[in-house]
């Protein structure tokens, strides 16, 4: 549990906000300003946070499907923001994706079996017909009969389609695998079990999750470590047990809050937030949450807290403490 | 629970509304009984395809070719509305009963003003000036809790966030006070905190108005917050029909059972979720007897043949299965863990 497989320092991506005929750069979208932090070997880092907060966008930046603007992903001794395309292709097998919308990620004209060979052909492993058998073995642990790899995935439903999402990305035998919201598109009944099969096949195949969700009450499922984004940065970083006990950040007391429960005599105290999330094009001066926190100070409004460690292990970014 | 007391506002029987597609019937809502009394909330609660939103657009009478109700009846007030032509729909609907939809981009008009689209409303149903009903927009927007409504008033759906949106679908939805609403998953598409607003907002202002609501959504989280009763409906026929309490403490159903054994939780430390088999029946394909026995960890022979019936089993709590001793049984062996607990 304690080796780093992957370290991501001060990570940046700006995106340029482009405007008037000649396109000129009028401002910059901060989606991820200066994030740090490791993945260890056969945990799963929870990474939460509201539409926008640049929870995906960390995640495509590490996978270099977005180029950072700056900062560091150490990775194997090697720093993976800063090789060129070309090498990054071998790396590529390692670091796994699987995305949300079970739908728009499945090539409707390939056939099951070439969505999951697909990477194989492309780092050159095994020849075709071993590649197969590979798939055929690879469908039916991830609950697929492997029959239906000669189908098309319009004749799969989404929780399907999910499985075969999982089965691409297991096919390379990686060794970090990214879900973007990988459960969030499915129906109560059908994301158990998907769920229940992320957390075998880490067990089974010594997997690293990422997992990056809206959704807190599936993060405290499946999570070893929570991290908490808000408007680029993260706020909170801790142990599972440690964040849901201690939870310590305004914003992140604030979500866990908001999580409706299912029962119907469970009492807490909400805590509503003011206002919307403001726009990442132009963030707050200071720490960023202070137009909409209730225990702002003077001094929230003028200096940025820096993520720093409280208790052992447990990181907050928040003059408070 | 039942406010024995209380006006019936709506009541539903047998409705049934079908899809003539070609390549077969799709019985999406096919024999739904429940009513609704005057102040109350009833939670309608089912996975994506199990005719919850079908249900609520059978009531309004908003289906779309193919669909069709093809049999039932709607009381409104004591008077049935699927009965009543276009004409008469529409001066009930956004009056007496209006609806919040999950998408507030797409349900809202992209080229005309928030505040046009509300005092629509209130111009089309009364007799008002037109500053008159300028007046009421920016109050109701003020009541929802739009900053300078004023402002905003003059804005369109797109310069508006997703939260504000749904606050302004919900005033206009409130504009001419009307006795029901159907908010159809209206908070689905807006963040946690954002939702924490907004089920805020709706549980006041239901309170303020007195106003029925219908509550359609999957989340049973939501549902456990703003229902008063919920019925589950499972393959177009609700399955468990009870008090909120009831329904979390003391689930007959094995389809309820199953998914509040399902869900992660925020509030427990759970080792390892449940799930339920399988998958969704295909809607053109529903199998013989009672439609949930292939995913049903209770099923027997009998449960493969002959499709139960919704029968009140216990005080006011209606269940559509032939074993729910057995589920209740089940219940109560996990009762210890916090999941469920039961009441008695």
């Amino acid at each position: 549990m304690n080796n780093q497989l992957i370290s991501i320092k001060n990570l940046v991506k700006y995106f340029p906000i482009k405007k008037g005929v000649f396109r000129n750069t009028v401002g910059w979208v901060k989606a991820v300003d200066d994030v740090s932090f490791d993945i260890y070997s056969g945990e799963t880092l929870g990474l939460v946070g509201e539409s926008g907060c640049g929870k995906s966008t960390t995640a495509m930046t590490i996978l270099r499907l977005e180029e950072p603007t700056g900062g560091d992903i150490i990775y194997q001794g090697k720093n993976l923001a800063k090789i060129s395309k070309n090498n990054m292709r071998k790396y590529r097998k390692d670091l796994q994706v699987i995305f949300q919308d079970p739908y728009s990620s499945l090539d409707p004209r390939m056939k099951i079996k070439d969505i999951i060979a697909e990477g194989l052909a492309a780092h050159h492993i095994l020849n075709k017909k071993k590649r197969y058998k590979k798939v055929a073995e690879i469908l039916e642990r991830v609950g697929i009969v492997p029959e239906y790899m000669e189908r098309f995935p319009h004749e799969f439903s989404g929780g399907q389609r999910q499985r075969i999402g999982i089965a691409r990305a297991l096919a390379l035998d990686p060794k970090i695998i990214i879900c973007d919201e990988a459960v969030s598109a499915l129906d109560v009944s059908i994301r158990s079990q998907i769920i229940n099969l992320f957390k075998e096949l880490q067990r089974e195949f010594h997997l690293t999750y990422l997992f990056i969700a809206h959704d807190l009450s599936v993060i405290k499922y499946i999570s070893d470590r929570v991290a908490v984004m808000y408007l680029g940065k993260i706020v909170e970083i801790a142990p599972k047990d440690i964040f849901f006990q201690n939870t310590l950040h305004p914003y992140a007391q604030a979500l866990v809050s908001a999580v409706p429960v299912p029962n119907p005599d469970f009492k807490k105290k909400r805590i509503i937030l003011k206002g919307d999330v403001p726009s990442p094009a132009n963030p707050p001066e200071g720490c960023r949450f202070h137009p909409r926190c209730s225990k702002a100070m003077d001094i929230c409004s003028k200096k940025e807290p820096l993520l720093k460690e409280i208790e052992k292990n447990h990181f907050v970014a928040c003059h408070l403490y | 629970m039942v406010n024995d007391n209380k006006t019936k506002i709506l009541q539903v029987k047998d409705l049934k509304t079908y899809f003539f597609t070609e390549n077969g019937i799709v019985k999406a809502v096919d024999g739904v009984d429940f009513e609704i009394y005057q102040g109350e909330t009833l939670g309608l609660v089912g996975e994506s395809g199990c005719g919850k939103s079908v249900t609520a657009f059978s009531i309004v009478k908003l289906l779309d070719y193919p669909g069709k109700t093809v049999g039932g009846q709607v009381f409104f007030r004591g008077e049935d509305l699927l009965k009543k032509t276009e004409k008469k729909m529409r001066q009930i609907r956004g009056k007496e009963i209006s609806l919040i939809f999950q998408e507030p981009m797409t349900s809202l008009n992209p080229v005309f003003t928030i505040g046009f689209q509300i005092t629509e409303a209130l111009t089309v149903h009364y007799k008002i000036s037109k500053s008159k009903a300028q007046e009421k927009a920016v109050q109701l927007l003020e009541k929802v809790g739009i900053p300078i409504p004023e402002q905003r008033i003059n804005e369109y759906p797109h310069q508006l966030s997703g939260g504000m949106r749904q606050r302004a679908m919900i005033a206009m939805a409130l504009a001419c006070d009307p006795t029901l609403l159907i908010a159809d998953e209206p908070t689905t598409s807006l963040d946690v905190t954002i939702q924490a607003q907004i089920l805020e907002l709706m549980k006041t202002l239901l309170k303020e108005f007195n106003s029925s609501l219908i509550m359609i959504t999957h989340d049973l989280g939501v549902i456990a917050e703003i229902a008063d009763r919920i019925a589950v409906m499972y393959a177009g026929k609700i399955v468990e029909y009870t008090d909120t309490r009831s329904i979390f403490y003391n689930p007959l159903h094995p389809y309820t059972y199953g998914l509040l054994t399902s869900i992660p939780r925020l509030d427990l430390d759970i080792e390892k979720l449940d799930s339920i088999p399988g998958l969704v029946p295909d809607p053109l394909h529903f199998p013989e007897g009672c439609k949930f026995h292939p995913r049903c960890p209770f099923a027997t022979a009998k449960c493969r043949k002959e499709e139960p019936v919704l029968k009140e089993v216990e005080n006011k709590h209606m269940v559509r299965c032939w074993h729910f001793e057995k589920v209740k049984e089940e219940a109560k062996k996990i009762a210890f863990t916090g999941r469920l607990a039961v009441s008695e």
